[in-house]
């Protein structure tokens, strides 16, 4: 994955990018919002990851400006503090993501991580999301494994479309409560970790390999680790 | 009414009035006083001249001469003129305007002041006199009275028009102090509600001074001191927390980041330790989010609204997410709502608030108990808002602690710290109903704990 990074602040870029490399992405890094215009233009990336506070122009502005150039690379907004309307505010501007400083690596990784794929599984064509024997006919709206139906409620459903669109990611609880519910709040308690066991009980109980795994300290994962 | 009477300002008013009132007849009656006095000196002395007078006249010219003196002084149309009464030993009358019969008492002095009939009109009227007797030589003896009539009307005169100037005084005054009391405790009254209203919501207003003159204006300016120094200290208390949960955030990633990375390179075994630093680290991390997003709903303005939220389906969002948790712990999850409902705010944050809510309700709720989401009008009324009930048949919580729930980080009971949390989940439902301009209440379910959300 190769992202560009526009951040200020030094020390944390310098965190980011290094964990980037450690997990095997290439970075470059702007400190500056009027030089990241530049960048972005000309160089085609995976995925941008933009600080909302910048000198010279704001994190906001430079993805609306890349935008009307009619750049559609996913980005993410980093913010410094989660102003009640900072979200919206950052998501109308034409960013794909947003996340509130300071994060968990894992969540950046995984959000990130979906982002940049959003183009593989995830077209708009698509009639039918197949992760290893599991499968899922979009049109009709059914899910089999082996062949054998699987019979889910709504929500249900709703949850695996989302883990099988991002198969072999490593998919945070919040991202689930965003995309899957369609909100973004902070859950007290482990109440989706309880929808993601119901959903595994019905797609891995009678099967002897689970695809439905949890990566400890960071979230789920539906088949194996993609590569 | 009442309360302007009982004002500050009009009872010094009417008390200023009783002062002067009395001060102004103190003085009226020390000087009618002193003009009386002086006034009948004079007058005793102008009877005792014409006395004297008399008896020059009746040595020159006899009763003759008294009597054509006193003809004389009856044809002068003088209106203070005096009156005569000349008799001789046996009481007769010689001559003079008084009837013979003139009854007087006897001062001390030797004044008489008596009242007499005057029947020279034909009919009585009640005259105040003053008359002296001396003899005239030796066969005869004359009175010589004087009305003072004119001048005690006069009197009478002088007093009514003070009496009433006084009475038309206090009466203004008071008419005039209630307006200047209801006046000024309007001002008061002004400042009363401009304070509660800057202490209700925004903290950071100050009163218009400079628009309030003399003392109100000074109380303004005191109360804006007041009001900064109040401020200045909840920033104080309210930084203090933000600052500790906004620095320690940034230390806390890193060790959450770096913990992380020890976790992919330990070996299987050893990554359990790690991952429930980790979870302890998130759990940190999440409480000190909430405290900073009550902090900014609280320091915020109120939402500006905006957005149209489905309180329905908004809610039935929450209790679909909630529907397993409660399933697992064999809670019955009812929910009742009304076909529609929209109201303005943020849905997140609405999401939050009930989800906060719900989660409480069911973590406190034992086996087989039940609890219930239900959506209604507020009133019959359908604009005025809509009021959710969130109840449960847990142990609830008394009424002694209905408002310290509502504080960070409080907790009921050590019992109930057996359970996750952090007591944030209601100062987050109650500064998200806050910043919507809503409420939450507590009652009791019996068994059990109600919550009452009422958003506008």
């Amino acid at each position: 994955m190769n992202v560009l990074l526009v951040e200020d602040d030094q020390s944390v870029a310098k965190f980011i990018c290094s964990e980037l490399e450690r997990v095997g992405h290439r970075s470059v890094h702007c400190t500056e919002g009027d030089l990241a215009y530049d960048t972005a233009r000309d160089q085609a990336f995976d995925v941008w990851v933009v600080d909302r506070m910048l000198p010279g122009r704001d994190g906001l502005q430079l993805i609306q400006d890349l935008r009307e150039i009619g750049n559609e690379t996913p980005a993410l907004v980093l913010s410094a503090l989660g102003e009640v309307d900072d979200r919206v505010k950052g998501l109308r501007s034409g960013a794909d993501d947003y996340l509130v400083k300071p994060f968990a690596m894992d969540e950046l990784l995984a959000r990130l991580q979906a982002l940049s794929r959003r183009g593989v599984n995830n077209q708009d064509g698509t009639t039918r999301l197949q992760v290893q024997d599991l499968v899922m006919d979009l049109l009709k709206q059914n899910v089999s494994r082996r062949g054998l139906a699987v019979l889910l409620q709504p929500r249900e459903y709703k949850l695996l479309e989302y883990l099988m669109r991002h198969a072999g990611q490593v998919v945070t609880r919040t991202m689930l409560l965003e995309h899957v519910w369609g909100y973004n709040f902070d859950p007290q308690t482990n109440v989706i970790d309880v929808h993601v066991s119901r959903l595994r009980q019905k797609i891995d109980k009678d099967f002897d390999t689970s695809l439905l795994l949890t990566v400890r300290g960071a979230g789920y994962r539906l088949g194996p680790e993609a590569q | 009414m009442q309360k302007v009477i009982g004002s500050l300002t009009f009872r010094y008013i009417a008390k200023y009035l009783l002062v002067l009132s009395a001060t102004v007849f103190l003085v009226v009656v020390g000087l009618y006083a002193f003009f009386s006095y002086n006034y009948f000196r004079d007058f005793s002395q102008s009877i005792i001249e014409e006395q004297e007078t008399l008896q020059i006249v009746y040595e020159g010219q006899s009763l003759v001469g008294v009597r054509r003196y006193l003809q004389d002084q009856r044809d002068t149309q003088i209106l203070d003129r005096f009156h005569y009464l000349v008799s001789d030993r046996a009481g007769d009358k010689m001559a003079g305007d008084l009837p013979e019969s003139t009854g007087y008492r006897e001062f001390d002095d030797g004044w008489v002041g008596f009242e007499l009939a005057l029947l020279e009109w034909g009919e009585s009227i009640e005259v105040d006199f003053i008359a002296r007797e001396v003899t005239l030589g030796d066969e005869y003896s004359v009175i010589v009275a004087r009305s003072y009539e004119q001048a005690v009307h006069q009197a009478r005169l002088v007093f009514a028009t003070l009496a009433r100037t006084m009475i038309i005084t206090i009466l203004l005054g008071l008419i005039g102090g209630y307006f200047a009391a209801a006046r000024s405790l309007r001002r008061v009254e002004m400042l009363g509600r401009e304070m509660s209203r800057i202490i209700r919501g925004d903290p950071s207003q100050r009163l218009d001074a400079s628009a309030e003159r003399g003392q109100v204006g000074e109380l303004a300016i005191i109360l804006n001191h007041l009001l900064d120094q109040t401020e200045s200290l909840m920033h104080g208390v309210r930084s203090v927390s933000d600052n500790i949960a906004h620095d320690l955030r940034t230390p806390l990633s890193r060790l959450r980041n770096q913990l992380s990375e020890l976790h992919h390179s330990l070996p299987a075994e050893k990554s359990e330790d790690v991952e429930r630093l980790l979870n302890d680290c998130d759990s940190l991390l999440a409480s000190f989010n909430a405290v900073l997003r009550i902090s900014t709903m609280e320091s915020g303005n109120r939402h500006a609204g905006g957005g149209e939220v489905d309180l329905r389906q908004l809610l039935s969002d929450v209790v679909e997410l909630y529907e397993p948790v409660a399933q697992e712990s064999e809670i019955e999850l009812d929910w009742v709502t009304v076909p529609n409902a929209s109201c303005q705010g943020e849905a997140d944050l609405l999401f939050q608030m009930f989800a906060n809510v719900l989660d409480n309700a069911i973590k406190y709720t034992q086996q087989q108990g039940s609890v219930r989401v239900e959506l209604a009008h507020n009133s019959s009324n359908e604009d005025s808002g809509y009021r959710v009930v969130i109840s449960d048949t847990g142990p609830g919580i008394s009424a002694e602690h209905w408002e310290d729930v509502f504080r960070r980080f409080y907790r009921v009971e050590p019992s109930r710290s057996s359970q996750p949390g952090h007591g944030l989940g209601l100062s987050m439902a109650q500064a998200i109903a806050h910043y919507h301009g809503g409420t939450v209440d507590l009652e009791d379910n019996q068994p059990g704990l109600r919550v009452l959300i009422n958003l506008p």
